[in-house]
């Protein structure tokens, strides 16, 4: 069986499976959405370890996509259902099953409407599997669409109103934001349908013909329509300034789902810019993405310094989050090989990093029904498995050695630093600050909830014990330590995926600005050189 | 001339059912005669889906009648893929109808026999409007839908909202067939004919004429009247919520089609050929008024409090989806086959959608109850089958996947920026038309909001709502038909694509 098929079908069908498990029978549904999530999770990694000897199914140029299936759905329209990964897409695959997994065994400790919640949460996650398998231009918008109205329900349903916000106004936010740039993009799409259509005689949304065709767009046609497509996106990543919507929708979301909204629906905004924007414009690409750059270090700085100032800490996490997507961003937009790997591998290790983050604060949120630093303190001393599970999280975070975070974001910083727009060096050089900044608001916040006295009402909190407990926090600390010490399985699965992307940029980049440095032969070098 | 009258069979058996009905219910004791009438009723309807279904297997197609003077059409009636696939949509709307109006029905003592036959009277009228080949026909179909209707927006004498909703519906509509008639005779004036293949030829080979101009305008004037476009669109709002709920289920519905029919069949007529010319003016007015429907309707529905006003609203908004789509087929070099497929595909997907939510609003009920409580308030507690139906039908309503609405919404967006690559004025339209989701997204999301996560109030929690047989068989059909249209949509959107190119393919 194709894997592609089988990790999106496992939640697919528990979701059906659960509207007929009784609503009383708690450990059913739990037990079924675990069962989904793990034979995803199982069926991803197999995808991992067996990609590079699979057959190539489909390609585009030199851009390979394998364990392809395709079936027609609507042939007048070139409308087909249509799997495949490159190496990027089998990354986020399996960051999303990851995160799943884990979100699902977090989730045990929802004890309202459970049925419902994993209905949706399921739901939302066959969404986000969709958006990282498509080869069909419709059905990359459909699944991205269909993860949109779950989060409503999920945040609306479990989330909490806080001190900080209030959850009606974040839940319509995040809703209405997300589906903006969903309409936005989607004029942009079609219209790229109805261009390729002209260039190839037949209309298709086959995403690996309109990479063939992309080839012969004109540079006026790029100009145009690489706008909306990438404000589109760029309104999830969150880019600044589109990006408010995101730390007031993590503050009002219960725990699993923050993990899915920063640790995957964040990245399937950088990851459609890649695979849409970059891909099919790459002419445009060289012309804005200089100015992209810029706001990037608003990205970094602006939220690193909003999230200096929070004492909620999952604003502050939220805030980081829109910060490191500066990065992902800024790597993005170096448009250099050694900056896109770096984005693409930060897309994965700050998904793993804010999931392991957003599940420990959950974790004593749903003891304490508070977050804010002055109300905490001294945690430590009651549950030092959590605490130190959110030391490492927020060293990872912080860009230590030793975690897939620091290998990734040096990646993205030396690819500005190569990188020649009419900028220079500044941004390289604001992204350096920007670590300073992380270093700050992650070392207050880890002093003021963790350490120092020990508040007398705090007594009685309970650390994480049982197995099941545990294991989420394990299996992403794991994750982290794993891809830090030995990131070239991931950086070689990324280089699949970004390797022909870069020729094609190469290959349009306008006389007179070659990169400075010559693209890195061997970007896991980097790794080991450490 | 050429007779062919068993081509009619399908109208003639629901005219005999509507006749059929009112029998039915002379010769039964008052407490049977719902249940037997509504029986009538859905088995007349059922039979002529049947013919038209099989009808459709078979690929018949001719002329029920024609009338030929001088190798010129005078009048006829013309059964193609185009016709037998709007009259087989609304017969299933009919059938749907009926189920809807089981639970109203059972709550009125009297005029059972009434309701059922003045619906079926409408419904025939919206099946006959499918195949017309001359103006004067057109009329007289479209105002049997219309005289009926306002008969059903009246229907319960004792209350004040559907008196005054159906004296509105009286006076509005009463304008829009004198300008409807006014138009047909300056068209009568201009041509000299009145079959729809005479004025196409006319339109395409003579030269621009004011009469023809005011002609066509004041036609479309007409129908859109009925179709509910801005800035005919006032009655809406009132006529929906003042009208009893499966009434407005109709209006909303099937007698919305009805117009829509007609336009697609006139702007193959006078649109198309037209473009490229002076009178392609006309192309503007359709995309400003399909631009302003669009808006004023979604954004009118964002402060409903009132679910049939909402209801009311965003059908204005749909409205103006699928002007937007008959636009399209208008630009010169744009191949409105495309926008036409659009058009029946989202008819459809907007039949069994509508449908199901009138079927909860039935029984839920408008709007809160004189204490100031909303009926809607935490149904997902209440009473969990009909808030899923309620939840899928809105979303598919707002054009989420994997509901029928998400597709619809889609096709008639391409076809429109494919439209726009020939004729930029479009442009306006594709981007209205994207904002228009997010606008709606928002309102429907509120409903779902308050369905979803409120609580009901105290005083309704001990009262479950109850379902009866023919509902739940209702929102079944309805829910499957969303998440089938919307998931393996190629069967439905093959059938419309077949259906718009007879349409276009063919000369009327």
């Amino acid at each position: 069986m194709n894997p592609l098929l089988l990790i999106l079908l496992a939640p697919a069908a528990a979701t059906l499976l659960l509207f007929f498990v009784g609503s009383e029978n708690k450990r059913a549904v739990r037990t079924l959405a675990t069962l989904a999530a793990a034979t995803s999770l199982a069926a991803a990694t197999w995808l991992f370890l067996g990609f590079h000897d699979a057959p190539v199914g489909a390609s585009a140029g030199s851009h390979a996509y394998k364990h392809v299936l395709r079936l027609d759905w609507v042939p007048s329209l070139g409308l087909s259902f249509h799997l495949g990964v490159d190496g990027m897409g089998v990354a986020m695959v399996l960051l999303t099953a990851i995160t799943l997994f884990t979100g699902t065994m977090v989730s045990y400790r929802v004890e309202t409407r459970v049925k419902e919640y994993y209905i949706n949460l399921l739901a939302l996650v066959v969404g986000v599997f969709g958006v990282f398998m498509s080869l069909d231009l419709f059905f990359y918008y459909f699944f991205y669409e269909l993860a949109v109205i779950p989060m409503f329900l999920l945040i609306g349903t479990w989330g909490s109103t806080t001190k900080t916000v209030d959850q009606r106004y974040a839940t319509m936010k995040l809703v209405l934001v997300l589906s903006a740039g969903a309409a936005l993009a989607l004029v942009g799409l079609i219209a790229t349908y109805v261009e390729a259509g002209r260039i190839l005689g037949h209309g298709t949304f086959d995403m690996v013909l309109l990479e063939q065709a992309s080839t012969q767009f004109s540079t006026a046609f790029q100009m145009t329509w690489f706008w909306p497509v990438f404000l589109g996106f760029a309104a999830l990543v969150p880019m600044w300034p589109l990006h408010s919507w995101s730390p007031a929708g993590h503050a009002a979301a219960p725990a699993a789902v923050s993990m899915l909204h920063a640790g995957v629906l964040m990245k399937l905004g950088a990851f459609g810019i890649v695979r849409l924007a970059l891909t099919w414009y790459p002419e445009a690409a060289h012309a804005y993405l200089p100015w992209v750059g810029v706001l990037c270090c608003f990205n970094i700085l602006y939220g690193g310094l909003v999230a200096v100032s929070q004492r909620d800490m999952k604003l502050v996490i939220g805030y980081s989050s829109s910060s490191h997507m500066g990065y992902v961003l800024l790597g993005i937009a170096s448009l250099t090989a050694l900056g896109l790997d770096g984005a693409v591998f930060l897309m994965f290790a700050h998904g793993v990093m804010t999931a392991l983050a957003f599940s420990l604060i959950g974790f004593f949120y749903d003891q304490t029904h508070t977050r804010m630093l002055d109300d905490l303190g001294g945690m430590m001393k009651v549950m030092p498995f959590v605490g130190t599970c959110f030391v490492i999280a927020s060293m990872a975070s912080a860009g230590l050695p030793g975690f897939a975070n620091f290998v990734s974001e040096l990646m993205v910083i030396l690819g500005a630093w190569q990188s020649t727009t009419i900028w220079g060096k500044v941004p390289a050089i604001l992204a350096v600050w920007g670590l300073v900044v992380t270093g700050v608001y992650l070392l207050r916040t880890v002093k003021d909830a963790w350490f120092g006295e020990l508040k007398p009402r705090w007594r009685g909190l309970r650390d994480a014990q049982t197995v099941t407990e545990r294991t989420p926090f394990v299996l992403l600390v794991a994750v982290l330590l794993f891809f830090g010490f030995w990131p070239r399985p991931m950086l070689e699965m990324i280089q699949h995926g970004t390797k022909p992307l870069m020729e094609r940029i190469e290959a349009t980049r306008p006389a007179g600005t070659q990169a400075s440095v010559p693209a890195a032969p061997a970007a896991p070098g980097t790794g080991e050189a450490r | 001339m050429q007779l062919n009258l068993h081509l009619l069979l399908p109208e003639m058996l629901v005219l005999g059912a509507a006749l059929a009905v009112i029998v039915t219910e002379l010769l039964l004791p008052p407490g049977r005669r719902a249940r037997a009438t509504a029986f009538t009723a859905f088995a007349g309807l059922a039979a002529a889906l049947g013919l038209l279904v099989s009808g459709w297997m078979d690929g018949t197609t001719g002329s029920a009648f024609l009338l030929v003077k001088d190798g010129v059409h005078v009048t006829g009636w013309s059964v193609d893929a185009f016709s037998t696939f709007t009259r087989a949509l609304a017969a299933t709307g009919g059938l749907l109808l009926v189920l809807l109006s089981v639970p109203y029905t059972r709550r009125m003592d009297r005029g059972h026999g009434e309701f059922y036959a003045v619906l079926l009277f409408a419904l025939a009228g919206v099946m006959l409007v499918s195949g017309v080949g001359d103006l004067l026909s057109m009329f007289v179909c479209l105002e049997l839908v219309t005289i009926s209707s306002y008969v059903l927006a009246a229907f319960k004498r004792n209350d004040v909202r559907s008196t005054e909703a159906g004296l509105k519906y009286l006076v509005v509509g009463s304008v829009s067939s004198a300008l409807l008639l006014m138009g047909i005779a300056f068209l009568f004036g201009a041509t000299g004919t009145l079959s729809l293949q005479g004025l196409q030829v006319a339109v395409a080979s003579g030269s621009p004429d004011s009469l023809l101009v005011l002609g066509a305008t004041l036609l479309m004037v007409g129908i859109l009247f009925k179709v509910g476009a801005v800035p005919f669109h006032v009655w809406i709002p009132d006529v929906y919520e003042g009208a009893p709920s499966p009434v407005t289920a109709f209006l909303s519905t099937a007698s919305k089609s009805a117009g829509l029919v007609l336009l697609m069949r006139l702007a193959q007529v006078v649109l198309v050929p037209a473009t490229g010319k002076p009178e392609a003016a006309w192309l503007w007015l359709l995309v400003v008024l399909s631009g302003l429907t669009l808006l004023l309707g979604l954004l009118g529905a964002m402060r409903q409090q009132h679910m049939k006003r909402l209801l009311g609203y965003s059908s204005i908004g749909h409205a103006g989806y699928l002007l937007a789509a008959i636009a399209a087929t208008s630009a010169a070099g744009a191949r409105p086959e495309q926008g036409i497929t659009a058009i029946l595909f989202y008819l459809a997907a907007f039949f069994f959608t509508n449908l199901t939510a009138f079927a909860v609003v039935v029984l839920v009920g408008g709007s809160q109850s004189p204490a100031g409580v909303s009926p809607w308030a935490g149904l997902a507690r209440r009473s969990p089958f009909l808030a899923l139906a309620m939840v899928l039908a809105l979303l598919s309503l707002a054009g989420v996947p994997p509901l029928s609405g998400f597709f619809g919404k889609f096709l008639v967006l391409h076809s429109v920026v494919a439209g726009a690559s020939h004729q930029p004025l479009l442009w306006l339209v594709a981007g209205l038309g994207a904002l228009g989701i997010l606008i709606s997204l928002y309102f429907y999301l509120v409903w779902i909001g308050e369905m979803w996560f409120k609580d009901p109030a105290p005083e309704l929690v001990a009262q479950p709502i109850a379902v009866p047989a023919s509902t739940r068989a209702l929102l079944w059909v309805g829910m499957l038909a969303m998440l089938g249209m919307g998931v393996v949509m190629g069967p439905a959107y093959g059938w419309a694509q077949t259906a718009a190119r007879a349409l276009v393919g063919s000369a009327p």
